[in-house]
């Protein structure tokens, strides 16, 4: 299994996702886990897990490189830093000339992304090569490339695991290096699995390739303790969490607040996270006059997330394109109602959950308004999703994995 | 006979601190003690003390000719009372010499004029008041919060008893004419004068006295005041306005600018025709020459000199309207504390702090903010604000449910004789 982002280095869903999944198989397989970086004791249940940190580069083979590949990937930029940090600077393919060279591992979006992918790659390819396997499981387009390489080398059949894709995180539109190298991938794997019908359907439109090659693993959940938290202030509390980038519609939120603020005042809307959308969504909330009931916490650790979900009334992700969102689950589980757009993934499983089109602005905030104020209603709509919240496992997803290989015959 | 008038703002803020979200209506204090004090204590050393030494030795080496205004604002007084008495005492013993006048401002320094004239007089008789009672001086000279004035304004102080009002002496209203006399504003029949900062000598010694780029660098006294003298004949004052912490703080002792000062006054005093006066003693000396009519607001910030450095984005005027939305009710709370938190968020300063014109002026708003940009400033603002908000509001329920309990007793007048022992019915506790 390949892995780029992993506990302790989390960024966002995927880290927490490889990290639980891979759990949650080793139960029931031999995993080995190849990520960029690992503390030395760190270890996930029987995960097999090697850091690239602990290995030394010089004691390995290089390999042929992309010789084998079936076709080229030409260099070209692309926005491809789905999280808020420094601009990266491009690098060509064709950084390991027969040596392999060890790499910056501490950022793993920022400085030369695409050197570390090709870089990773190499160094993961020739790891693989002396060892015994049956399926190589990829996840998302940081690893895509190492998988290449080593289904090239070893002609072991490749699964590529799709938790989000360039056009989710940049917008259809976007063909940069990061969707050629996807679609490339995509086209290669003998087995594709994005985490929901959503992502399925547009791996299906924009990179055209059928459904038939793809099996859905909707995400799982740990469970967590729920706790009801004390608020300080009268309020009734309406939380966004997640990155302020456009891919989270951050600016929706605001546009619900407004809307939500401008019947029933005694709300307050708070987003945690952060990003690039962080000033104009200040700027804008100051001039819609909403600045007293709008906040912004900045990035939060688990820990204060979770007092904050404990003192929520209501969860909104007004995502424009969520693969699978996490988040709402983990809203859910706090008993707090979830108000989230059709455009996620995880509309697919929580089904209590009140669902509206990303730029149906007035229909989330009659949603909420409704929440906020009926307590049947709201006591109904957490009932419901609350149901749900059984059938999200890791240990379901996991089984489901395994049957998808046998059906394959890969194992 | 020509006057040299001298004017230095004295002012500092009461900085909020990083108040985050998860301090609203738990954490009532909202001030940067710390930073507030580690400042004071800075330049105190750097400019305060050595300054009114300097100027103490300069106004008794003279023997009276040398005389100064300054303008403290309540905030820096409260702030020497709090931190710095000794600075506090430097300040009286410069009254003392009964050649240095105080005037009157906004006693938070706040842009209260602009929102409401009710807080701002009520602000301007606070600020007397704490002049009187540690100078022993009624102020009769006013300077509105960085020098923001307009017409009204001339009116208003007029109406409340002062004799002359500071103001920027703004190009495109002076019209090529001198900013070296006494003006007059334009309303009905005014008595009140204008004083007009004249900013090219005043920012010559506020602004570039440090800047080696300038092309007049290093200013010496005797350029300096070849450049005074030259009005000699076409000027009756030349009103040097300018921050007192141009002294030690904006420019460093290194600089020479101690030095300059020092040898200031003598050089002046050596031209028959020319002679130091206070605000007051100007106003009393000349007449007004002409009109000065400020229909929309000037002040001295930045390259615009209006209200743009605290009013110019959404979010200061977010801030801003917010704050005074509140007065009514804050006014009529009856909780001292409260108000006073109030009133210290009024403070021009935090307004200034949201300033997102990133040009030249952009690195000033900066170099005085204690926050890494202005979306924090305004995030830990309205997170402070919704706090205040909150504690209204607990004020609000309390004064319902004591009204309820009245009520209820009036209703039943055996129950007149019952205590308040908080055995109460359960309506009288929650509020019903």
């Amino acid at each position: 299994m390949l892995g780029w982002e992993f506990p302790p280095i989390i960024n966002g869903g995927l880290g927490v996702a490889c990290h639980d999944l891979s759990a949650a198989m080793s139960d029931v397989s031999d995993i080995t886990m190849i990520v960029p970086k690992s503390s030395k004791g760190y270890k996930v249940r029987n995960v097999n897990l090697l850091g690239i940190n602990n290995i030394d580069p010089g004691s390995l083979e290089p390999g042929p490189a992309h010789k084998d590949l079936p076709f080229k990937l030409y260099g070209v930029p692309a926005n491809i830093d789905p999280y808020y940090s420094e601009k990266q600077h491009f690098s060509g393919e064709g950084r390991s000339k027969g040596t392999l060279d060890p790499f910056d591992i501490d950022n793993l979006y920022g400085g030369d992304v695409i050197g570390k992918v090709h870089r990773y790659s190499a160094i993961t390819a020739s790891l693989a090569a002396k060892m015994d396997f049956d399926v190589i499981h990829a996840h998302d387009w940081m690893t895509m490339l190492a998988g290449m390489q080593i289904k090239a080398r070893t002609g072991k059949p490749l699964v590529m695991h799709i938790h989000s894709l360039e056009v989710d995180r940049s917008g259809p539109e976007s063909k940069g290096w990061v969707y050629q190298l996807e679609k490339k991938g995509m086209e290669y794997a003998d087995l594709l699995m994005p985490v929901s019908n959503f992502t399925a359907s547009n791996i299906e439109q924009y990179y055209g390739i059928h459904r038939n090659k793809m099996k859905i693993v909707h995400n799982g959940s740990n469970k967590v303790q729920p706790f009801k938290g004390q608020r300080t202030y009268r309020e009734k509390t309406v939380l966004f969490v997640g990155r302020l980038t456009r891919q989270k519609g951050p600016e929706k939120f605001l546009d619900i607040a407004s809307k939500v603020l401008d019947s029933n005042p005694e709300v307050r809307f708070v987003m945690a996270g952060t990003g690039d959308y962080m000033k104009s969504l200040l700027d804008q909330s100051s001039y819609q006059h909403i600045g007293n009931r709008f906040h912004m916490t900045g990035f939060l650790g688990s820990e204060r997330l979770n007092h904050l979900l404990s003192i929520s009334d209501v969860y909104c992700m007004p995502s424009v394109s969520e693969p699978f969102g996490l988040s709402a689950v983990e809203a859910a589980q706090f008993r707090v109602p979830c108000v989230i757009s059709k455009q996620s993934g995880v509309a697919e499983v929580l089904r209590g959950a009140l669902k509206f089109d990303f730029w149906d602005v007035d229909k989330a905030a009659g949603y909420i308004l409704h929440l906020l104020k009926d307590d049947v209603f709201n006591r109904k709509v957490v009932e419901d999703t609350g149901k749900c919240l059984d059938k999200i496992s890791w240990d379901i997803s996991a089984q489901k994995i395994i049957d998808a290989y046998s059906e394959k015959k890969f194992i | 006979m020509t006057s040299m008038c001298f004017y230095f703002q004295v002012h500092q803020p009461f900085r909020l601190r990083n108040y985050s979200f998860f301090d609203i209506g738990k954490d009532h204090n909202y001030e940067d003690l710390e930073k507030n004090r580690a400042v004071m204590n800075k330049v105190a050393e750097k400019c305060y003390l050595p300054a009114n030494r300097k100027m103490l030795e300069l106004i008794r080496r003279h023997e009276g000719k040398f005389r100064i205004s300054y303008s403290l604002s309540g905030t820096v007084i409260e702030q020497f009372e709090k931190y710095r008495p000794d600075v506090l005492q430097s300040f009286i013993d410069l009254a003392n010499t009964g050649c240095v006048e105080f005037l009157g401002e906004t006693y938070y320094h706040s842009l209260s004029f602009i929102h409401s004239r009710k807080e701002f007089k009520r602000q301007v008789e606070k600020h007397s008041a704490i002049i009187k009672k540690y100078f022993d001086q009624t102020p009769k000279i006013f300077r509105n919060t960085e020098l923001i004035y307009n017409n009204q304004l001339a009116a208003f102080v007029e109406s409340m008893g002062f004799k002359g009002v500071l103001c920027e002496g703004v190009g495109r209203l002076l019209n090529e004419r001198s900013p070296n006399f006494l003006y007059r504003p334009v309303i009905g029949d005014p008595k009140i004068k204008l004083l007009l900062k004249n900013h090219l000598l005043s920012d010559d010694i506020a602004f570039r006295f440090s800047d080696k780029g300038w092309e007049q660098f290093p200013l010496t006294v005797d350029k300096f005041s070849e450049w005074v003298f030259k009005i000699a004949g076409h000027g009756e004052t030349v009103n040097l306005f300018m921050d007192y912490e141009t002294f030690g703080e904006h420019q460093w002792e290194s600089t020479g600018i101690f030095d300059f000062l020092d040898h200031l006054p003598g050089a002046i005093l050596k031209h028959p025709d020319f002679c130091f006066k206070t605000p007051s003693e100007v106003v009393e000396a000349y007449p007004a020459r002409d009109v000065y009519d400020a229909h929309d607001f000037i002040s001295w910030a930045d390259t615009e000199r209006d209200l743009s450095a605290w009013l110019s984005n959404s979010m200061q005027r977010e801030a801003f309207r917010r704050i005074y939305s509140l007065e009514e009710e804050i006014r009529n709370c009856d909780d001292l504390q409260l108000t006073e938190d109030w009133e210290k968020m009024q403070t021009s300063d935090h307004f200034y702090y949201m300033c997102t014109k990133f040009w030249n002026d952009g690195d000033v708003h900066k170099y005085f903010s204690p926050y890494d940009s202005p979306y924090d400033a305004y995030m830990f603002f309205m997170n402070a604000f919704s706090d205040l908000e909150c504690r209204l509001a607990e004020i609000r329920e309390r004064k319902k449910r004591i009204y309820s309990y009245t009520v209820e007793l009036e209703k039943t007048p055996e129950a007149r004789s019952i205590p308040l022992n908080g055995n109460e019915p359960e309506y009288a506790q929650t509020g019903s």
